[in-house]
């Protein structure tokens, strides 16, 4: 016989009176800690330490440290020169440009490139995008992230920037999907899942998809235009709170209010750090690095067949029209069906002949985060959301690409940088 | 026979799944870490259990996507055995979503975890006392370091369907034992 919820309460009563025993309550240190980061006077201050430290951390272990004191130099000044020694064919070859570098034309000669961006080939930069730059990115940003996990932080960060996320319709709690993806989408997306309402998921995962690039991205970005990183972050945070308000506005459906537990305080420990950053990482190569190569081969294959340059003669004018950067952009734009960060990479190349400039680079690199999701988060946004959902999240990205992209160039050409 | 790991968000119930089985599953200190059940398989009593780690869920009423899946495991393993997961500092929440389990007929084991934050809270439990009310074996434990493990592995066989007539019978009026909260 099922009891009614009241009943159940009362019994629930009845048993802990005889059994439960509370003493008095002393105040401990990790109380004092757990206050400190919660009430917005102190707690705002210390998220922001907090999150200056992550993304130190990020820059000097992963960009400074790793990348460039060592990848760089290992793939640049040794890997690529002994591949263009050994490897058969030459400058020119068909099957050299795909696997090791398509050179590129300067007055009519076709000159050998001098960095993993540019070369373009399988071995070159398929190798280089992973793990010269990315594994080192991905490995920092999850070494963080676990820490701040196993603390028990996030719910606190959550309960600061509650008021700000209601005012778009999300609670605190978005947080935790926002930074997963920002680590990796996928993940992001099935942390949506905790959300009460379908309108609190579905806004959640078009936001999410849209405006919050991925690890692998940020560190290659990172690594290509370090001195746009802040305006590009902020371009994404004004999009993802913007859109969100009007998402909020339009989508039928409540965004009731979800009382969340915060946890308190606990050591993290060594083992549990050490396993979640070993299959975080380990499911990133496994993803990555096959659709990087895949990647690379196929924007190979349509710069040899020409197919690449079509595209740009049919689309530059639309992508200069609208967005104000060159058609040539059109390769970076079809890696990122793929990868974002082989996307980023290829956009890299096109930086290193000089064809662009900076407004342009920043432009293109706000389109890259926003303008589709990776194929595998697109896959896992059709098996998370109803088909109405899916085509809601899709609709709903095309509009913001368009609009936000368009606003971008029309704020550019008020400024006179565009 | 299947065991399923039940319990409300962020009790503990990936480090139970992962200390029991081996296996390598997300635990971090926020609630909603498993959005999705996990399986796994554990040695009990020399043979082998299918041990299923399922989200976190305040009720048997789902309210989100994740306790829906919750819901929905229970229903499909009618021959489970459920190890019940309450934080110990918390027991009055926690019974709640155990007395639905009960209700429902299922063999329940559970247990009190985070045994050390209760401590450190100066809450103290009458294990005996509250095993005798719910006729189902309590344990408390402390998943992080391990404690209580063994004793919890070694009652899962005594887990038996409870009749909640019962309960309150032995709940009776509820004398009070001590200073409540």
């Amino acid at each position: 016989m099922p009891l009614s919820v009241d009943e159940r309460w009362d019994l629930i009563e009845k048993i802990s009176k005889q059994t439960v025993e509370f003493g008095a309550y002393k105040h401990t240190l990790k109380d004092a800690i757990a206050e400190l980061t919660v009430k917005p006077l102190t707690g705002i201050p210390v998220a922001i330490a907090v999150l200056y430290g992550f993304w130190s951390f990020f820059i000097d272990f992963a960009g400074t440290l790793f990348t460039d004191g060592f990848m760089v130099r290992l793939f640049d000044e040794h890997w690529l020169p002994w591949l263009q020694s050994v490897f058969p064919g030459g400058l020119g070859n068909p099957f050299y440009a795909l696997m090791v570098d398509a050179g590129h034309w300067e007055n009519g000669v076709l000159v050998a490139s001098d960095n993993c961006f540019e070369a373009f080939g399988v071995l070159t930069s398929g190798f280089f995008v992973p793990f010269g730059v990315v594994l080192w990115a991905v490995l920092a940003f999850y070494l963080v992230f676990a820490i701040l996990e196993d603390i028990g932080y996030l719910p606190r960060l959550a309960v600061l920037v509650d008021t700000v996320l209601h005012k778009i319709g999300l609670h605190g709690y978005a947080i935790v999907p926002t930074f997963l993806a920002l680590g990796c989408n996928i993940p992001g997306v099935t942390a949506t899942r905790p959300l009460e309402t379908r309108k609190q998921r579905f806004m959640m995962i078009t936001l999410l998809s849209v405006f919050v690039p991925c690890g692998a991205q940020i560190g290659i970005m990172q690594d290509l235009v370090p001195e746009l990183m802040g305006w590009i972050f902020l371009t994404l945070a004004i999009g993802y709170l913007g859109f969100g308000f009007i998402l909020n506005k339009i989508v039928p459906g409540r965004s009731p209010e979800i009382i969340m537990d915060v946890p308190p305080y606990r050591m993290p420990t060594l083992r549990n750090i050490g396993r979640k950053l070993w299959i975080r990482t380990s499911r990133f190569l496994l993803v990555a690095v096959p659709f990087v190569l895949l990647g690379c081969l196929i924007v190979g294959l349509m710069y040899l067949t020409g197919a690449m340059d079509w595209l740009a003669t049919v689309l530059g004018p639309f992508l200069m029209g609208l967005f104000g950067v060159p058609g040539e952009t059109v390769s970076p734009l079809i890696a990122g069906f793929l990868r974002k960060d082989l996307a980023v990479g290829v956009l890299g190349g096109l930086m290193e002949r000089g064809i662009m400039t900076t407004f342009q680079v920043f432009t293109s690199v706000v389109l890259l985060c926003i303008y589709f999701p990776c194929l595998a988060t697109f896959a896992l946004m059709l098996k998370e959301e109803s088909w109405k959902e899916f085509i809601g999240s899709i609709a709903s990205l095309v509009v913001m690409v368009l609009v936000y992209g368009g606003l971008i160039h029309l704020v550019g050409i008020m400024l006179g940088v565009a | 026979m299947k065991i399923l790991l039940m319990g409300h968000p962020n009790v503990g119930k990936s480090v139970f799944f992962n200390r029991l089985t081996g296996a390598k599953v997300f635990e971090s200190n926020y609630p909603g870490t498993t959005v999705d059940f996990m399986r796994g398989w554990m040695r009990l009593e020399g043979e082998d259990v299918e041990l299923i780690d399922v989200p976190g869920a305040f009720s048997l009423e789902p309210k989100d996507k994740a306790e829906e899946v919750a819901v929905k495991m229970l229903e499909e393993n009618r021959d489970s055995v459920v190890v019940c997961v309450l934080d110990a500092s918390k027991v009055e929440r926690g019974l709640y979503l155990a007395l639905e389990i009960i209700e429902r007929g299922y063999p329940v084991i559970v247990a009190l975890n985070m045994w050390d934050v209760a401590e450190d809270k100066n809450i103290r439990i009458d294990v005996e006392k509250l095993e005798r009310i719910l006729g189902v074996p309590v344990v408390p434990t402390t998943a992080i370091s391990g404690e209580g493990f063994k004793e919890l592995v070694s009652k899962i066989k005594e887990a038996a369907p409870v009749k909640i007539e019962k309960i309150i019978e032995n709940a009776g009026g509820g004398e009070s034992a001590a200073v409540s909260g």
